[in-house]
């Protein structure tokens, strides 16, 4: 009796178990079968309809049939004002998405450089910069009026037209104004070579289609700077005229804060004004406009039916009918999200090289390398104005830092850190980037432990601790602090950790989080940090090498001097200070000729200084690309200053 | 029993205060603020920022204000507006946010809990009933190895099998055609598909542990003097177990019953950031990261006040539940 209703009671536990188990269970084939069809009807707007000479995307024809939109030829630019982007492998056809996983809202730029569309951009060498949103430019002898022209019949996302007027209201309303978060750009400023006086330049329509931009002094680089500082020059005026304080009344504009969800009217101002292409309601002259609110799960980006660019046989681009991305929260599951053909599109760092050639096949996909302009992929730099005095004397001292480059076995480095992918050599201008040295890489990279532990005697670094760790010469400890904020540099350092402390160098790694070490380093209290070089013309972007602000650590408080106008900071001397007069000569500079001679001038110094120590040479970036996802370039130099994956020009992107 | 509960709320209400008090300090605490961790994501992103950028951003933000000011502002919002403040980091009011992710939160969280609660009280049960049999060495070992293994790693091992076996590792909670798409029979059954996976991992742990404890304490209840009385007046077996012992059981898992709230409101953090689960607990996570500071704070908030909160449900439940307990306090 006692026995079987015991085993009843059993019995009762197991079905609710199993009931428990299977009911999930049984959701997993019904779904799967409901979610086939779906995935089919997604393939179906690739279709071969762009063959038969069709100049717009079946999406838009369909719209264009039912009343919805007007015809493509006005939608696009007059017929001699098109821009044609020729495409990398061969003409595609239209529709398919491209997914992609992104990192959430706070990755605004990810987005942003692939959709970006500056008024110049560089072209792919990277020397110079060539029209995009301009038809063209005509520049005076002496670099000192811009004649700027705009292509006729262009329109924004929403069909208004775009014109001089949208840059003028940009330049006036916006930029001088500071609205957007962002002091008026260097690049607008023109320096007088001899008092180095700043003045600001003008700007003047000449027609709907024509504007010109007088600087007072010389100003070679001008087109350059800009496609650097400020990228586009231009803003829907329409749209901004219903936001700004300054035309509807500092009320109204907290009134349409508040409608949009944000806070203070400052912030709404910055967003809107600056990342403007996270927001559906904006229109934008770019190859896709957002469609979804940035914060959901799913980020979805449709294609742009005013978009001003064809292919050559005259189809209008882009190509790709959506950006879909998906949030992710951890950088492994867009590696996961990759293998298993979730994602047909991503980009990877170093450490992901093997496990996604080892896929390549299975996952049908295939590995872009591009070239990257850093001067290393693990090193340290090392802080000229460090606050301690004794520290500070040692990183002023050229042997010190001899010492501390020969001290470490590059190959181990090589292997360990980057598997072999990095060359074992100097932190260094790569080949076929401006500024490119011979012998530079091979400057002090040979492992040599005896002649580093001899220069360091030679300093006076002779004395030693209890745990035979090197004292001051004063006697006082001496403990080299690096500080990071990136875990996964934890390999290369426990390795650097162990080279320095076999050469008698105390060393100290603090981990820390990224806001506090960005903290840090502006009240200029990180000694050593292992942030790496990466700069594809000093002349277009002088920050990682010029000290005119706080923001490389190598020259710390030296940037807070020139930044504060010589009130605070530390004062260059010597070197740097060289480097900051061959600086302000390339400002005031008249020809190219004469600023690529300065800018090598200070490519010089670095080498014969090695503020930056590198112990990895740099690492390709890693692109991954679905095989049925064409045109995409498998040779081009990807950096920030051209815009990363934006240099391949995505518009022209397709999917077979 | 009702004096009793309302002497529990009115001490409840300083607490909360007292907690709010150290949470905002607790959040002001690490070095930097979130105008410090953006501009340090948005430099790593190639962007330039100066330091008069940086410092407008602070006055925008109103974070150049002293810390008690910054308090007493947050505080004022909340008791008069019932405004949580702003989240820096999403550009919305922070009960936007919370809105956005409290539903699939549940959803995770009550599966989750019912899939505890059917597994564990009947294995319980009958693990105690079936003391040293095979089916109790089984279930023990088990659940020994559900609390030993870490949720996230048993979360990695799923997804792996789940990839290689099917293709898909079941990343999120839907499949990216239905992120976006709107409610239909085929987005739930993605959901239910996509559920399977956080509801082991999450549950794991706490169905092995609610195992133990019913286990043990029916063990304890099995040989009481009520059971033997009832057996010998001749009552049936089922009966017996379901009225004396598993009820007195019950009593453990009730009275942590309303700690959970806290969890059931938040979800689980790591396992959902490994899972990319777009629930409560990684938004929460990024928001400390980030110094998104109104954000965190409120939910920090939210938190204590749901223990708080449950602490007393918990207290309320058992009485209703254990006869003892509440003659105990007529008692008093």
């Amino acid at each position: 009796m006692k026995r079987s209703k015991s085993i009843l009671v059993l019995f009762l536990c197991v079905v609710v178990f199993v009931v428990g188990c299977t009911s999930n269970k049984s959701a997993e084939p019904s779904s799967s079968a409901t979610t086939k069809p779906t995935e089919t009807t997604e393939v179906k707007p690739v279709e071969t309809e762009g063959t038969e000479g069709t100049k717009e995307a079946p999406m838009l024809a369909a719209l264009v049939s039912d009343g919805k939109l007007p015809p493509v030829e006005e939608r696009m630019p007059v017929p001699g004002d098109i821009m044609i982007e020729p495409v990398v492998e061969e003409i595609g056809q239209y529709g398919g998405d491209w997914k992609m996983a992104w990192n959430g809202p706070s990755d605004k730029w990810g987005i942003g450089m692939i959709t970006e569309e500056a008024l110049f951009r560089f072209t792919k060498e990277g020397d110079k910069v060539e029209p995009n949103v301009a038809k063209g430019f005509e520049v005076n002898e002496d670099s000192t009026v811009f004649t700027i022209h705009l292509r006729e019949g262009m329109k924004w996302s929403d069909g208004m037209p775009f014109t001089a007027d949208d840059v003028l209201f940009y330049w006036e309303h916006m930029l001088t104004k500071e609205t957007f978060g962002k002091k008026i750009y260097d690049a607008y400023y023109s320096v007088d070579p001899v008092s180095g006086e700043k003045v600001l330049a003008d700007i003047k329509k000449v027609d709907d289609y024509t504007f010109t931009v007088t600087h007072k002094y010389p100003s070679v680089q001008f087109l350059e700077r800009v496609a650097i500082d400020n990228k586009w020059f231009f803003a829907p005026a329409h749209f901004h005229k219903t936001i700004l304080p300054e035309l509807v009344g500092e009320e109204k504009t907290l009134e349409i804060t508040k409608q949009w969800g944000f806070e203070d009217p400052k912030q709404f101002l910055v967003e809107t004004g600056y990342y403007y292409w996270l927001y559906p309601q904006i229109p934008t002259l770019r190859p896709w406009v957002a469609k979804t609110d940035p914060n959901s799960d799913q980020f979805i980006l449709e294609r742009n039916p005013f978009y001003w660019k064809t292919d050559e046989q005259g189809q209008q681009l882009p190509y790709i009918d959506r950006i879909v991305q998906t949030k992710i929260q951890d950088p492994s599951q867009r590696l996961l999200g990759t293998l298993s053909g979730d994602y047909n599109f991503g980009q990877f760092g170093a450490n992901d090289f093997t496990v996604l050639k080892e896929n390549e096949k299975k996952g049908d996909f295939r590995v872009i390398l591009w070239t990257q302009p850093t001067w290393s992929s693990e090193g340290i730099q090392l802080n000229q104005t460090t606050q301690d005095p004794n520290l500070r004397k040692l990183f002023q001292d050229i042997r010190f830092r001899e010492a501390l480059s020969i001290g470490v076995n590059r190959e181990e480095v090589s292997d360990i850190v980057t598997n072999g992918l990095a060359d074992p050599i100097q932190a260094s201008v790569p080949e076929g980037v401006i500024g490119y040295q011979e012998g530079w890489a091979q400057q002090w990279a040979e492992f040599n432990p005896d002649r580093a532990n001899q220069l360091l005697d030679e300093i006076g670094l002779t004395q030693r601790d209890r745990n035979n760790f090197r004292l001051n010469a004063d006697g006082s400890e001496l403990t080299l602090t690096i500080y990071e904020a990136d875990p996964n540099k934890n390999t290369f350092l426990e390795l650097l950790k162990k080279y320095f402390e076999d050469l008698g160098l105390k060393t100290d790694i603090k981990l820390v989080e990224g806001g506090a070490l960005f903290d840090l380093k502006y009240a200029n209290e990180v000694p050593i940090h292992t942030e790496n070089i990466s700069v594809a013309n000093v002349a277009f972007r002088p920050d990682t090498l010029v000290p005119l602000r706080i923001i490389t650590p190598w020259f710390g408080h030296y940037g807070l001097y020139s930044q504060s106008g010589g009130t605070d900071g530390v004062k260059p001397e010597g070197d740097v200070a060289k480097i900051l007069e061959l600086w302000n000569q390339i400002k005031a500079s008249k020809s190219t000729d004469e600023i690529n001679r300065l800018s090598d001038e200070i490519y010089k110094i670095h080498r014969n200084n090695q503020w930056v120590i590198g112990y990895a040479g740099p690492t390709p970036a890693i692109t991954v690309a679905s095989n049925s996802m064409r045109n995409i370039p498998s040779d081009l130099v990807s950096v920030d200053e051209y815009r990363g994956l934006g240099h391949a020009h995505p518009a022209q992107f397709f999917i077979k | 029993m009702l004096q009793y509960s309302i002497k529990r709320i009115l001490m409840a209400i300083p607490v909360v205060m007292f907690i709010s008090f150290i949470v905002f300090y607790i959040i002001q605490l690490p070095p930097g603020d979130y105008v410090s961790s953006y501009s340090a994501q948005m430099t790593a992103a190639g962007e330039v920022m100066t330091q008069a950028d940086m410092d407008q951003m602070r006055a925008n933000l109103g974070l150049d204000r002293p810390v008690y000011e910054q308090y007493a502002i947050w505080i004022k919002k909340i008791v008069f507006y019932g405004d949580f403040g702003y989240s820096f980091n999403y550009n919305k009011p922070v009960m936007d946010v919370v809105k956005q992710y409290m539903g699939l939160t549940l959803v995770v969280s009550l599966v989750t809990m019912a899939f505890q609660y059917i597994v564990a009280i009947p294995i319980g049960i009958y693990t105690a009933v079936k003391q040293y049999s095979a089916g109790d060495y089984f279930f023990s070992g088990i659940s020994f190895l559900g609390m030993a293994t870490p949720n996230f790693l048993l979360a990695i091992i799923l997804m792996y099998l789940s990839y290689t076996w099917f293709g898909d590792p079941l990343l999120g909670l839907f499949s990216s055609e239905y992120v976006n798409a709107p409610w239909s029979m085929a987005k739930m059954m993605d959901l239910l598909k996509h559920l399977v996976i956080p509801v082991i991992v999450i549950g794991l742990a706490s169905t092995a542990d609610l195992i133990r404890v019913m286990r043990g304490q029916m063990l304890d209840e099995l040989n009481k003097p009520n059971v033997i009385t009832a057996r010998s007046k001749g009552l049936s077996e089922t009966k017996i177990l379901f009225k004396y012992p598993t009820r007195a059981a019950l009593n453990p898992i009730v009275s942590t019953f309303g700690w959970s709230l806290s969890s059931i409101f938040t979800g689980s953090t790591i396992t959902a950031i490994v899972l990319n689960l777009p629930i409560q607990g990684p938004v929460m996570y990024k928001a400390l990261l980030g110094q998104d500071m109104y954000l965190a704070g409120s939910w920090l908030l939210f938190m204590s006040l749901l223990t708080v909160l449950g602490t007393l449900i918990s207290d309320i439940l058992l009485a209703w539940l254990d006869p003892k307990i509440r003659t105990e306090f007529r008692g008093n």
